[in-house]
């Protein structure tokens, strides 16, 4: 049940050794790839030098991993585009035409392993609509606009609206639905139970009794937490809440992706998920970006990625990751902070837009997972040779982390060395 | 030897003279109620003392019975079956062991004779009383199977609920073992969401969909396969409309003089409408064109002899092979109209400045009208495809050229491909047929339009890509309109709905259509995609970009649409075919997507009036007025006070349905609610006539209330098919005549030959024969047994299902269970087998006649049990000894003591063979008792490995033996050996237990002793019909037990 850590922490007020913390994953998705002339670091802890993209995450540096030379072969070879992003997060090969056939994604792999535990098993959001036409490769655009998928057959649908993430999470509306289901269940029963004989009341009240006690837990589940919300908040922590975002979509940018992050802090803050996927702009976008003077839609600019335009669009995105991350390291939980239970991996499909290269991705790490993931590093395994620079072994090495041992992931069978 | 059997041949002597009289006539002189409690004071625990109880008592009791524990006949009745087996031990002379003091033969039979008595008196008292039978949840089969049969779609919600615990008899379908958990209740409300969440809203109801329609692409992946299903389904193949042309002229020959063109239509499975239009085009005398060429095709056709059909084959794909290349080569392509760029820019001028752009033809309002233009002109021709009489030598037809494509093709540069267009060209000016003499245009266009209107170039369009017709490297987007990025889906089908389908298929046609755009809403979602990624163009700024949110408005609101239009418009003024264009585009997508508004909000009431009889239906029996009452204030509520669509609010009403008890709960073996308005409760037929019955005590009918026909409807379904009653069982119920004579009969014969009843064979023949969960054993070794994998596993499971499930669609005798010389087998059982290749999918499964010549045949030498019952890496002829007295001839033996001796794990390591290594086992007094019972039949089967393989060797290379001594003293070897020895001594231990198992699983609870009687005539009957499998079930569904029930009113004293 979610929040146990929570409740007993506000009543004893000692604190947890960290591994009683959960382990929190999201990924952070800007399609068409980066500035590669400005992406980049060298050096590790104090000495690491960040390129003009990653500046942002100067505060933080000690905090992530700058992560050089990593890729999916599924990806590679089938055209551009759709196929290059429809399996980042699960190493499968996509399949061409009207079936659409990816593989489960390493965030849903988690999702599913925690689903009993929070009252959401992951929130899957983005900044903008999916589309689902073809792409010239004759791969669906489905690819280029999902990479959250619980079934090789079907994506998460994405969230695009802020106000609406924020219900589904904090209205709890899932577990409303369902009491109000067990509720008129346990009326029925109850009518019924009136009814029948003695001997045969002993079945009923059976089930009587299993809705009773599951009514129980959701709603308990529920109480426990508004009760840690209030006890966070009421316990001279520096907690911090958002207010519920306004109906609709931002019409800026900048705006509606500080708002999904701001989603995903209170969300793990308060343990309401603990796996968060998230699509600032897709593969193939369409966003603006007047305030910098880009003329373009991001993907049409991703084919000049080397202007300097195209760096302040890399460095905006990078930014939002340096946002979550800064807010999830303000907020303490025993002797560290959020943050330092988590990883969250900012990465795109390509790594310039203007040759489509996605032999090597961007992929930045933030947050220590509890420990178990060191910090403030810089790892490049371009040349470790293909078999040794597989996206999926760094899914398989992050999963390990959180206590999720797979003997195989897409078409990985070992662990990122050196991780 | 079993004596159960013995006493069970004692009532079977009496059922044969057929009356309850009998019985009544032999008990009474044995003894009363007072009679058998005096003797057992008197005389049976006194025997107990002196020769039982000082090792059988207590804690550890020897072979844990204690029977100082029993102190009245009550206590002996409630826990009969131990007192059976203290009565065969004490007949066979086993007990007291040798070495102990002995009773005189009289004592002994003293004992044996009361406990026979106890018997009697209780089977007579009580013969026919159906017993407590307690309300249940239903298993998870069947949760799986009812879900499917309301449905329609085979989900299988259940395959993540824990294991379902069985009863003493095997069955996990009663309400002794089926229990509930706040866990497991959880998981019912996954469950049941889960089925919700695969339903879709059309416009007369909802349906149910194979996946979950929550996601977009799933919604549009639905309607998109079942539109491209229906359009596979026609026959659109020239060359059978020939053909059954041809058959049509010669019926007489053919040996069909009075057939109409409709009746061969049907025969060859081709349009009857369809093949009315060809015939009347084949026999119209044309002079000119292609259809007098194709004519001269048609009378060249071979005439047939008698028995001939074939004989027009191949010139029938000639004709359609001419046809397919007249209309190839007369095809329109159409294009869209275009808007150039604003100001005539200068010859050096780039040609996307801003606002300056034009509309290119991939816009999607102009690339619209192309699509139509196609749609609309499929039973048309290109006029400029005819050319003049002085055909164009080849030499001087215009070269094929690829235009300068991306790079230019520049000379030097090597030749590229020809383009399909150019292609196109070429075979345009090399076919001959399209050369017009000369002053004969008008007659000629005239021809090639009648040819034309007969044979479209197209009857349907499946798949369409950006360059569409040229675009064969972009198959797969079904129905697809072929735009840039963006989805749309284009209908096309115009000539199959003229030409092909009649007036019934149209309309299902369009309604699959209509349900697309009512379930997807694609309209309205392309144009959302079209607003903010193409749109923008209007504003000259490329074709990919959009145009910004409207502030005030859904970007489907009417203002916006209309809106676009006229910023459109505006850009394309001047330029008529591009106006023209786009008003057709923006008042269709406007007048669609108003059209799926109000067709939503129409539909709602007819989606509750759906909701209240998937109710009924998920009730298996008519709702109560308070539950309609409540269905509906529930959807009310949640959706006025929980903020839910109409759409989640139908999904959260039907997982209440599916919570419901009335749903997952078996209440018709309880009671209906009494508030019942509107459907027969026991009190109407409480003192209607008693259904036709065996025969049976009286008295202990006297006790009992028949079913509700609706609660009867439900028993048989559960029964033969593990699932809910269909429409024909509940309309037999809501008429009150299912009991009728004849009405009952034949309601099950339907039903056992329904494929639904293969769930009999799964449920009962699975559970009974104990190989239900053998999918998923994983003892196999698989490196050691590399053959043995997931399909071969499955196949091993599936042959004992098909072979029962054929028995009991074909009424087959149940002695072929255990002699038959037939079995079942797919691809790689054959394989296993070593019988003859079976080709195919895993899913073709075949008869094999001459089973016995690969020593298979009936159940018995069956791989599944064979490698069930073998621990891995060697045979166990101990398990499966066991399973077969057990399981198929139903003698009980007691558990092993906690001290066994084990065996050795693999074969291979072995010093002796397995059998001498059992010899000596038994030697071992603490196990020889129970297992020379068993070992000897197991013996038999050495002949088969750990995987069911047959094998002369053991896996240590000793030579299997399969001779064994059967008790009482016969030898035999083999299945043979052993299939002779149960058909001379214990057929009807067989046919004992298979009739009493199938009791336990019809009526859902453990047998009881006054059960016996009827078991007794259910064998009677059996043997009297052959061994027909109906005779078993007829017997169970005509007796006391399946139709009745205790009166509630008289509460436990019913016993």
């Amino acid at each position: 049940m979610a929040l146990p850590w929570l409740e007993s922490f506000a009543a004893v007020a000692a604190t947890p050794p960290s591994s009683a913390f959960p382990k929190r994953f999201a990924v952070m998705f800007m399609g068409n790839g980066v500035n590669e002339q400005h992406w980049g670091a060298e050096g590790n802890g104090d000495d690491m030098k960040l390129k003009q993209s990653l500046s942002p995450l100067e505060p933080l540096k000690k905090k992530i991993n700058v992560i050089e030379g990593l890729f999916n072969k599924e990806s590679t070879g089938h055209g551009v585009h759709p196929s290059q992003t429809g399996s980042i997060l699960s190493g499968a090969q996509v399949t061409k035409g009207a079936v659409i056939h990816s593989g489960v994604s390493v965030d849903q792999m988690i999702a599913s392993r925690y689903a009993d535990q929070t009252v959401q098993p992951s929130i899957v959001l983005a900044c903008e609509q999916p589309e689902t036409g073809y792409h010239e490769t004759n791969y669906s655009m489905a690819y280029s606009s999902h990479i959250s998928w619980q079934s090789p057959d079907s994506p998460v649908p994405n969230e695009v609206y802020p106000a609406l993430a924020f219900d589904n999470l904090f209205e709890n509306r899932s577990s409303v639905r369902n009491l109000s289901i067990l509720d008129r269940v346990r009326e029925s029963v109850r009518d019924l139970s009136r009814q029948i004989s003695a001997t045969d009341l002993r079945k009923v009240d059976e089930y009587l009794d299993s809705v009773r006690e599951v009514e129980t837990r959701v709603d308990g589940m529920r109480k426990a937490q508004s009760k840690a919300e209030d006890a966070a908040k009421g316990q001279n922590r520096p907690a911090w809440t958002m207010e519920r975002p306004a109906n609709g979509l931002p019409e800026d940018l900048r705006e509606h992706m500080r708002l999904m992050c701001d989603v995903i802090a209170m969300a793990f803050q308060t343990d309401k998920t603990r796996v968060a996927s998230l699509v600032q702009g897709r593969d193939l976008g369409m966003l603006y970006y007047p305030f910098f003077g880009v003329k373009e839609p991001h993907h049409t600019a991703s084919h000049s990625n080397l202007s300097d335009g195209y760096e302040q669009i890399t460095r905006l995105h990078l930014g939002q990751l340096a946002y979550l991350a800064a807010k999830l390291d303000s907020m303490p939980e025993g002797d560290g902070t959020v943050l330092d239970h988590s990883c969250l991996m900012f990465l795109s499909n390509l790594y310039s837009g203007r040759d489509h290269n996605n032999f090597r991705l961007p992929v930045v790490l933030a947050g220590g997972l509890g420990g178990t993931l060191k910090t403030g590093r810089t790892l490049d395994y371009l040349k470790a040779g293909d078999d040794n620079r597989k996206m999926c072994s760094l899914f398989l090495g992050i999963m390990d982390r959180m206590d999720i041992k797979l003997d195989q992931f897409g078409d990985a069978t070992t662990r990122l060395e050196g991780l | 030897m079993n004596d159960s059997l013995r006493v069970k041949s004692v009532m079977v002597a009496f059922a044969i003279c057929g009356v309850t009289m009998v019985i009544v006539g032999a008990a009474r002189g044995a003894s009363g109620d007072a009679e058998i409690e005096r003797q057992f004071q008197g005389t049976v625990k006194p025997f107990l003392a002196t020769y039982c109880v000082n090792c059988h008592s207590g804690a550890n009791a020897a072979g844990q019975l204690s029977l100082s524990a029993y102190s009245s006949v009550a206590s002996v009745i409630g826990d009969f079956s131990h007192w059976d087996r203290v009565k065969g031990r004490l007949d066979a002379g086993e007990m007291p062991p040798s070495g102990m003091p002995q009773p005189s033969a009289g004592s002994r039979k003293q004992i044996t004779d009361w406990i026979q008595s106890v018997r009697s008196n209780e089977a007579r008292k009580h013969d026919g009383d159906p017993g407590v039978v307690l309300a249940r949840r239903l298993s998870n089969s069947e949760y799986d199977y009812t879900i499917r049969d309301l449905t329609g779609q085979d989900i299988r919600p259940a395959r993540e609920f824990p294991v379902d615990p069985a009863n003493q008899a095997g069955f996990d379908n009663s309400g002794e073992s089926l229990d509930m958990s706040p866990a497991l209740l959880s998981k019912y409300l996954m469950a049941a969401r889960e089925v919700a969440d695969h339903m879709y809203l059309t416009p007369q109801g909802f349906e149910f969909a194979p996946y979950p329609m929550l996601v977009e692409t799933d919604r549009d992946k639905f309607s998109v396969e079942r539109i491209v299903a229906f359009y596979h389904r026609q026959n659109t193949d020239y060359a059978n409309y020939f053909r059954a042309a041809w058959r049509y002229k010669y019926r007489v020959i053919l040996g069909q003089p009075t057939a109409t063109l409709a009746q061969i239509a049907a025969q060859a499975k081709v349009s009857p409408k369809y093949l009315a239009t060809v015939w009347q085009a084949l026999n119209t005398k044309e002079n000119m064109g292609p259809m007098a060429k194709l004519q001269r095709l048609w009378l060249a056709l071979p005439v047939p002899a008698k028995g001939q059909t074939e004989l027009a084959a191949e010139g029938s794909v000639k004709m359609r092979e001419y046809v397919e290349r007249m209309r190839k080569d007369t095809f329109t392509v159409f294009t869209s109209p275009t808007v150039p760029a604003a100001a005539p820019p200068g010859p050096n001028a780039p040609s996307t400045i801003l606002g300056g752009a034009g509309l290119s033809s991939t816009s999607q309002p102009l690339m619209n009208m192309r699509n139509r233009e196609f749609a609309t002109h499929r039973r048309d021709f290109d006029r400029t495809a005819l050319r003049a009489d002085s055909p164009v030598p080849v030499a001087a037809a215009p070269p094929v050229v690829a235009p300068a494509g991306r790079g230019g093709a520049g000379p030097g540069r090597g030749a590229r491909p020809p383009s399909p267009a150019a292609l196109a060209l070429q075979a345009r000016m090399e076919n001959p047929d399209l050369v017009v003499p000369s002053g004969q245009l008008p007659l000629y266009e005239a021809a090639f339009a009648r040819f034309s209107s007969v044979f479209p170039d197209t009857f349907y369009v499946e798949e369409r890509g950006l360059s569409y017709p040229y675009d064969s490297d972009f198959k797969g987007r079904l129905l697809s309109s072929g735009f840039h990025l963006v989805q749309g889906y284009t209908r096309d089908d115009a000539p199959l709905m003229e030409l092909l389908l009649n007036e019934k298929e149209q309309k299902e046609l369009n309604r699959l259509w209509d349900e697309f755009e009512f379930i997807s809403d694609y309209t309205a979602k392309t144009f959302i995609e079209f607003f903010f990624n193409q749109s923008g163009e209007v504003d000259g700024r490329g074709k990919e970009s959009g145009s910004a949110r409207p502030p005030d408005n859904e970007v489907t609101a009417e203002a916006v649409v209309l809106g676009l239009k006229q910023q459109y418009l505006a850009k394309a003024q001047g330029y008529p075919a591009a106006v023209k264009a786009i008003e057709a585009h923006f008042d269709s997508v406007n007048g669609t997507i108003r059209g799926v508004e109000n067709a939503r909000l129409a539909a709602e009431p007819k989606h509750l009036e759906n909701l209240l009889k998937f109710a009924s239906r998920a009730y298996r029996r008519p709702i109560t007025a308070k539950e309609r009452e409540d269905l509906l204030s529930f959807y009310r509520s949640v959706r006025d006070k929980g903020g839910l669509s109409h759409e989640e609010a139908m999904r959260d009403s039907i997982v209440m349905i599916l919570m419901s008890p009335a749903f997952c709960y078996r209440l018709d073996l309880v009671e209906p609610p009494k508030t019942a308005d509107n459907f027969r409760g026991p009190a109407n037929n409480l003192n209607a006539a008693p259904p036709r019955v065996s025969a049976s005590s009286p008295r202990a009918i006297a006790a009992t209330v028949p079913l509700t026909d609706y609660a009867l409807a439900n028993r048989l379904s559960y029964f033969l098919w593990s699932s809910m009653p269909d429409e024909k069982l509940l309309a037999h119920a809501a008429a009150g005549d299912l009991t009728k004579p004849g009405v009952l009969a034949a309601e099950t014969r339907r039903m056992l030959k329904d494929e639904r009843a293969i769930a009999l064979a799964t449920e009962f023949g699975g559970n009974w024969l104990g190989f239900r969960r053998f999918e998923g054993i994983n003892t196999v070794d698989r490196d050691r047994f590399p053959s043995f994998d997931n399909e071969l596993r499955t196949a091993m499971f599936q042959e004992p299902i098909r072979f029962i499930y054929d028995l009991v669609r074909s009424n087959g005798s149940i002695l072929n269970m255990l002699y038959g010389k037939y079995t079942f087998v797919n691809p790689v059982l054959a394989k296993h087998y070593g019988m003859p290749e079976v080709k195919g999918e895993p899913n073709q499964w075949v008869r094999v006649n001459n089973a016995a010549d690969f020593g298979r045949g009936g159940l018995l030498p069956m791989a599944v049990f064979m490698t069930q019952n073998s621990p891995g890496l060697r045979t166990s002829p101990v398990k499966r000894g066991h399973w077969l007295v057990l399981n198929v001839l139903g003698e009980v033996i007691p558990p092993p003591p906690p001290a066994v001796p084990e065996l050795p794990k693999d074969e291979a390591t072995m010093d002796l063979p397995l059998r001498e290594v059992l010899a000596l086992h038994r030697a071992n007094p603490l196990c020889g008792g129970c297992h020379a019972h068993f070992d000897v039949f197991g013996l038999t089967m050495e002949g088969f490995g750990p995987i069911g393989e047959k094998r002369a060797n053991d896996l240590a290379g000793h030579p299997v033996d399969t001779q064994a001594t059967f008790p009482g003293g016969t030898q035999g070897s083999g299945i043979a050996g052993l299939q002779s020895y149960i058909r001379a001594s214990r057929e009807q231990d067989f046919l004992d237990n298979v009739s009493s198992k199938l009791l336990v699983y019809a009526i859902g609870r453990s047998l009881q002793i006054s059960d016996e009687p009827l078991v007794g005539r259910m064998k009677t009957k059996l043997t009297a019909n052959g061994y027909k499998i109906d005779s078993l079930v007829e017997s169970i569904v005509t007796s006391p037990q399946f139709l009745r029930r205790r009166n509630p009113e008289l509460g436990q004293e019913g016993n």
